[in-house]
């Protein structure tokens, strides 16, 4: 028998929680400071007053590597009414946390219950990070803690950069980094400039060692906005180069140049065993009855696209070295490093001449004069073939031989060429490449839009078109395909749908269907309103608060061409205004132009570089007000 | 010779397990595994994602004194015909060593998973589990290789967990159709028990049902088989319950007659029958002694006393009013304060009483009832989801009223912060329950058959008043909507827009209550308290704001600036009163058209998202099962701005109804304003599907009236 009444019976713990609670609660001017840093950052619950981190160096004679131990202390103020945040702290194999302490304003132990565990990454199926954290509430405004944490890096090549913002606003964010007199380490500073940050350094008189000390203050937040270019772009940094140390009266060089960042990856390369006698009979079964080399590479190369899935394993130095070939091609999986180096097997053992390939992808902002780990993030492979390299992207899907993502072009990469390198750019194309077009003949009848529409995708739309209706499961598709086609509006009803072949990359990829729209012709009096605006492209495009360029996912280049039989016995009396507007990175242009028998309704939406820029996003916001002016505007067709 | 012992005992302890796992694989996939060869799907299932062709769920209830050990599993053997269904089916995660949640143990459970391969020539690759698994914290993750379309997966998750049991122990029910969702071949529910595990079990619409294929001993075994099922496909107003193959059941663990009386379940009268229904004695029996009058009633007592009701029905509902307060919103201040860590407030409370759960409510309110000598009845019911009342199998799927028979009956349930007398859950009107008579206010003396009450559309009314008027700019709408809601509709808006200190500070304010920072003595901590209860009602304050934005913005599907929001009725303290409140706002750059000189206003927007019946769902085959009778009454009146004539209203007149329901609309011009009136009435819980052409009827008549403009007309 359950019991019948819940009675709360409770032990008085309260001791321990008073005792805490003393000098703890914000003084007046704490409140006040928060209120007036709420004012300065509308959007942050939490501000940190001041980050102090401080970076040193020791030498791990034995394993003749470069110890790097940072330790990092802040005050974290509450500005809003209330906060609960999440204090973390990353590491991994190549780093450990020697302390994680937080404090009460008091400076007596806040204790929190700190967890420790692996951090989970949708796009990552297993890595090495792990995250010590707590979780921490500010109970009213201006209340604080003092965050103190020890890292200690194992490698400096894995420390890489120093950036001052957060994920909340720092007041006053504070480098300072003691280089000692054996290490040659190189600070390189990027995206200083319009940033006010101080700089000073001092020598240590006995030491001799340099301390480097860099001064921010009011530092931003971190942007959360998406399609946003990568960090690197955004945030000014430090990138930490060690070149060189001496040890044990040895001089050891690290990444002194772009040469050493390649002997380093080439060392790892050199511990592969690659054995391609595994897929050597799918190499022939791909390329026996080719009728050209060109054939024989798109086989191999769409092959590894449609089956090798993309799984991706960062741990240790398998975040570095790619897995051995037969190995992924037995898995069906594997990472881009390991996809890349199937593709240079698969093609060498047919006869080409293919190599591995580091790259850094559009998200960074670096190039390979700078040697570091963080100038790459992505490997590709190159094929040299008839006196020209093609970069083939194994991660990339229905991506045609020939044809570069947006995410790799205009980047530099470092293809391997034995003990050297070869630095190249993976060429870009324009907008043109990527057209979408959409074609519509209408005409009225019983009050409905009817008549035929086209549909032609090319380059990376129709990349990406394609690879979406092939991820969709088979008893879905057409009504899916459907409901694309109608953008999920009931007034629209498509029929007689014909497309092109799905599985063909090569080619443009073409719809053709019949098409009635419900609802988008008025009747009122002897007059005819007709809204031929039922597709409303980039209507609710606004960027709103937003601080960085806004990034496409490819340079977007879409043309819609409608047109609307005058009905027997009406004239036009009014049609809408034309709109044009020429920018740096957009152009967009609306006209509607009037024959004898039809209204003609283009629209051509053309972002040449994939992107708004955010000193742009005042200017295109305020057409997009404009276009929905234009796009709130009706055909006006009168009784003759 | 000391220290030999222990690695002797680790190695015995592998030994074991590998030996068990090479016992769970024979058992999934050893020589007695029909499927093994089975390779061929039907032609019919050709363009299906991917087809079971063998799906095997297996339980295993055995039991060394108060030592059991449970033994879930399942199997299945999938055709994987396209990329999606290989990129479902590529990784796979586990936790191979987890505490159990039943009884008491200090020994881990295991999950021991096996998955193979078939190639489409008929190869088989095993994957190497042990070998392949990453570790993630608790749980393991396994990569699959080579896996291609045209491939067959073939896996077993098989959980052991062990547990003492020292009372008895009932074990989560299960409720599910035999379609999965991909069509299946083949199904195979295996059961294995022995005695004091107690077996409620039964299937439905059609499914097979549950053999004995195995009885010595005290070991039985049970199975059901199935073949050729479709996959599940669950429209808009469907319960799978009442139409698909369908099965459920419940085992309990009883050593003892003492803990069978004990077990919160309708057990067999033995372990050797499976119960697969479960009568109205059975549930007389289960429920004659649990209900008692009982529970510290002493505010109700001071409360009535306080008082004078014109009648007990009044008495009663103002009881549950009070009930509602003193048992349950009194306290959500000292959660909310002991959740966010502002201080442990508990220990300021002396005798505290909160109830928790329907059980104690039904007791405290017997107490209650009986004290004033007001006859009741208990209901026994089970919402309609779980199917009639006839097809009770389940303890947990029952839930319990209290009818007060006074001469209009009052029911009532366990409440919530917004629940009200007179109303009960809407999932058991119309349905067919039990009411257990209680004899002298005491004692259950039997157990009859009754309707329980049904609501109309003239209960459950969302009634909104629309005042529209175009801003000088001619773009932008100036919008204020008062919106109140009646019967059902009322409990989910008032959860949605009403915040903790909306109805408790309410509550204190009406029944004169102490609110939980008078309780706190010490003036010190009563300031810093009261200062972080406040700083922390300004943030959730805030939030809401951001919310209630994007709230209207959802249901107009388009961004919605400058929303102002405020509460006129809470509506808590009655069935009759409305919850209503007013909102502000302004619509920029949407719904206004222009066409030379005059404006096409989107007037039809303003009735908000509508069903939008699609040609797929057309095609309905199932019945329809909703929610409740109900009616949507919105007014919209338009402000003609001066110069301007509105033309086109008599397309705006329109009336389209049935027996399922209605969609009526009308306009009319009164001096500057136009008026237009809709109405939206569903008038069943039901509908068979031959009525469903006619609920489209009226969807359709809904969703066109969104479509619909009218004309500004410049004079």
């Amino acid at each position: 028998m359950k019991l019948r009444t819940l009675v709360l019976f409770f032990l008085m713990f309260s001791g321990l929680q008073l005792l805490a609670q003393k000098n703890i609660e914000p003084t007046p001017q704490d409140v006040i400071d928060a209120k007036k840093l709420r004012e300065q950052f509308p959007k942050s619950d939490v501000a940190i007053l001041k980050s102090s981190e401080t970076i040193s160096f020791d030498l791990n004679k034995n394993e003749a590597k470069v110890i790097v131990n940072t330790e990092t202390k802040e005050q974290l103020m509450n500005i809003n009414h209330r906060a609960d945040i999440r204090k973390y702290e990353f590491y991994d194999t190549e780093s450990e946390i020697k302390s994680f302490s937080l404090k009460y304003r008091n400076d007596k132990n806040a204790n929190p219950a700190v967890i420790d565990e692996m951090y989970k990454d949708n796009d990552l199926f297993y890595n090495d990070a792990r995250v010590k954290y707590a979780n921490l509430s500010f109970p009213i405004q201006g209340y604080s803690y003092n965050y103190e944490v020890k890292k200690q890096y194992n490698d400096v090549k894995y420390f890489t950069s120093l950036y001052f913002n957060d994920e909340h606003p720092v007041i006053e964010k504070e480098f300072s980094i003691t280089v000692p007199t054996w290490l040659n380490l190189e600070l390189k500073e990027f995206n200083f400039e319009g940033n006010s940050i101080k700089k000073s350094q001092s020598v240590d008189p006995e030491t001799k060692a340099v301390t480097y000390k860099y001064t921010m203050l009011n530092v931003p937040a971190l942007f959360q906005d998406e399609n946003a270019p990568g960090r690197s772009y955004l945030y000014p940094h430090v990138l930490v180069i060690a070149k060189s140390f001496k040890n044990k009266e040895n001089q050891v060089t690290l990444f002194n140049s772009t040469a050493d960042l390649y002997k380093w990856y080439s060392s790892l390369v050199g511990q592969m065993n690659d054995d391609n006698s595994f897929f050597k009979a799918k190499v022939n079964e791909l390329t026996a009855n080719a009728k050209t080399d060109e054939e024989k590479i798109k086989n191999i190369y769409y092959w590894v696209q449609d089956n090798i899935r993309y799984i991706a394993f960062e741990d240790g130095i398998a975040g570095f070295k790619p897995d051995d070939s037969q190995n992924v091609f037995n898995k069906r999986y594997g990472d881009c490093k390991g996809m890349g180096n199937l593709i240079k097997q698969m093609l060498t053992l047919a006869g080409f001449d293919a190599r591995l390939t580091w790259i850094g992808t559009k998200h960074i902002a670096y190039d390979y004069t700078t040697p570091s780990l963080a100038v790459d993030n992505h490997m590709i492979c190159t094929l040299f073939f008839k006196g020209k390299k093609y970069f083939l992207d194994g991660t990339e899907k229905f991506n045609s031989f020939g044809e570069y993502a947006e995410r790799i072009q205009n980047k530099e990469v470092m293809i391997e060429n034995g003990d050297k390198f070869l630095i190249e750019k993976v060429p870009s194309v324009n907008s043109e490449f990527n057209k979408e077009i959409f074609k519509a003949s209408l005409k009225i009848v019983d009050g409905k839009l009817e008549g035929a529409c086209s549909r032609i995708f090319a380059g990376e739309s129709r990349a990406q078109l394609l690879y979406r209706i092939s991820s969709l499961k088979s008893d879905k598709k057409d009504e899916i395909l459907e409901r694309y086609l109608t953008d999920s509006d009931k007034n629209i009803k498509v029929n007689n749908i014909k497309n092109s072949d799905l599985k063909n990359r090569d080619q443009k990829l073409t719809m053709d269907y019949d098409i009635a729209v419900n609802n988008r012709v008025s009747d009122f009096d002897n007059e005819m309103y007709v809204d031929l605006e039922y597709m409303n492209e980039y209507k609710n495009f606004e960027l709103k608060d937003r601080k960085t360029d806004y990034e496409f996912d490819y340079k977007t280049n879409y043309e819609s061409n409608v047109s609307l039989a005058i009905p027997a016995g009406y004239k036009v009396t009014k049609i809408p205004e034309n709109l044009t507007i020429n920018e740096n990175n957009f152009s967009v242009n609306v006209q509607f132009v009037q024959s004898e028998s039809q209204i003609s309704y283009k629209k051509s939406f053309i972002f040449k570089n994939g992107v708004i820029k955010a000193n742009e996003i005042e200017k295109w916001n305020s057409f997009v007000k404009d276009l929905q002016s234009n796009y709130n505007q009706h055909i006006v067709l009168s009784k003759i | 010779m000391k220290k030999l012992l222990p690695c002797l005992l680790l190695l015995l302890c592998s030994f074991s397990y590998a030996q068990n796992k090479a016992e769970i694989k024979e058992f999934f996939w050893g020589k007695n595994d029909d499927h093994k060869n089975t390779i061929a799907v039907p032609v019919k299932w050709k363009g299906e994602s991917a087809v079971i062709i063998f799906k095997k769920d297996y339980y295993n209830f055995h039991k060394f004194g108060k030592s059991v050990t449970y033994t879930s599993a399942v199997r299945k053997r999938i055709k994987l015909q396209d990329a999606n269904a290989v990129q479902q089916f590529s990784e796979f995660s586990f936790a191979e060593r987890f505490y159990t949640t039943k009884g008491f143990s200090f020994k881990r459970g295991t999950t021991t998973v096996g998955i193979k391969i078939v190639k489409a020539g008929g190869t088989e690759i095993e994957v190497d589990v042990d070998k392949e698994a990453k570790d993630i914290d608790d749980t393991k993750k396994i990569a699959i290789a080579n896996l291609e379309v045209g491939d067959i997966i073939d896996f077993y998750y098989y959980t052991v967990e062990p547990f003492k049991s020292f009372y008895e122990t009932g074990f989560a029910p299960v409720e599910t159709t035999l379609g999965d969702i991909y069509p299946t071949m083949e199904m195979k529910l295996l059961f294995e028990t022995e005695n004091d595990f107690f077996i409620n079990f039964n299937t439905y619409n059609g499914a097979p049902e549950l053999k004995e294929v195995y009885n010595k001993g005290g070991d039985r075994k049970y199975e059901l088989v199935a073949k050729d099922i479709e996959k599940n496909e669950f429209p808009i107003w469907f319960y799978p319950a009442a139409e698909l193959p369908f099965y459920k059941f419940q085992v309990y663990f009883a050593r003892s007659a003492r803990f069978e009386a004990g077990a919160e379940a309708f057990l067999s009268e033995k372990e050797s029958i499976i119960k697969k229904t479960v009568s109205k004695d059975d549930v007389f029996n289960y429920y004659n002694n649990k209900f008692k009058p009982y529970g510290d009633i002493s505010e109700i007592n001071a409360f009535v006393k306080s008082k004078t009701f014109a009648s007990d029905e009044e008495k009663v509902r103002q009881v549950y009013y009070y009930t509602r307060h003193v048992y349950f919103t009194k306290y959500v201040e000292a959660f909310v304060a002991h959740e966010t860590n502002i201080f442990y407030p508990f220990e300021l409370y002396q005798n505290p009483v909160f109830i928790k759960n329907e059980e104690q409510f039904i007791n405290h309110f017997m107490n209650f009832l009986k004290k004033n000598e007001i006859n009741y009845d208990i209901i026994i019911g089970t919402a309609r989801f779980n199917g009639p009342i006839k097809d009770l199998l389940i303890q947990n799927n029952v839930t319990l009223l209290l009818k007060v028979n006074t001469k209009n009956p009052i029911y009532l349930e366990f409440f919530s912060p917004f629940s009200s007398a007179d109303q009960f859950n809407y999932n058991l009107e119309n349905t067919e329950a039990y009411a257990l008579q209680v004899s002298k206010g005491k004692k259950v003396v039997d157990a009859e058959n009754i309707v329980l009450p049904k609501t109309t559309s003239a209960d459950n009314v969302s009634k909104t008043t629309t005042t529209i008027a175009l801003e000088s700019n001619l773009t932008d709408l100036k919008i204020n909507r008062v919106s109140s809601f009646f019967g059902h509709f009322k409990e989910s808006e008032q959860s949605d827009k009403l915040e903790f200190y909306d109805y408790v500070n309410e509550d204190y304010a009406k029944y004169g209550t102490t609110p939980l920072m008078e309780l706190v003595r010490n003036k010190k901590k009563k300031e810093q308290y009261q200062k972080e209860f406040a700083a922390l009602i300004d943030k959730v304050k805030q939030r809401k704001e951001e919310e209630l934005k994007k709230i209207v913005s959802q249901e107009f599907e388009f961004e919605i600036d400058d929303v102002d929001y405020e509460v006129k009725n809470t509506g808590r303290y009655g069935s009759n009163q409305p919850f209503s409140f007013e909102e502000k706002f302004v619509i920029k750059n949407n719904l206004v058209k222009k066409a030379g000189d005059n404006y096409i206003i989107e007037i039809g927007k303003f009735l908000t998202n509508q069903i939008d019946v699609d040609k797929k769902q057309k095609d309905r085959v199932n019945n329809v099962y909703m929610t409740f009778p109900r009616l949507f009454d919105n007014e919209f009146i338009f402000e003609i701005p001066a110069g301007y004539t509105v033309i086109g209203i008599e397309k705006l007149n329109k009336k389209v109804e049935n027996e399922t329901g209605k969609f009526i609309r009308t306009a009319a011009i009164s001096g500057n304003q136009l008026n237009i009136k809709t109405v939206k009435e569903y008038k069943n819980y039901f509908e068979p599907n031959s009525n469903w052409a006619k609920m489209v009827s009226f969807l359709d008549a809904a969703y066109q009236f969104t479509q619909e403009k009218i004309l500004l007309k410049k004079n």
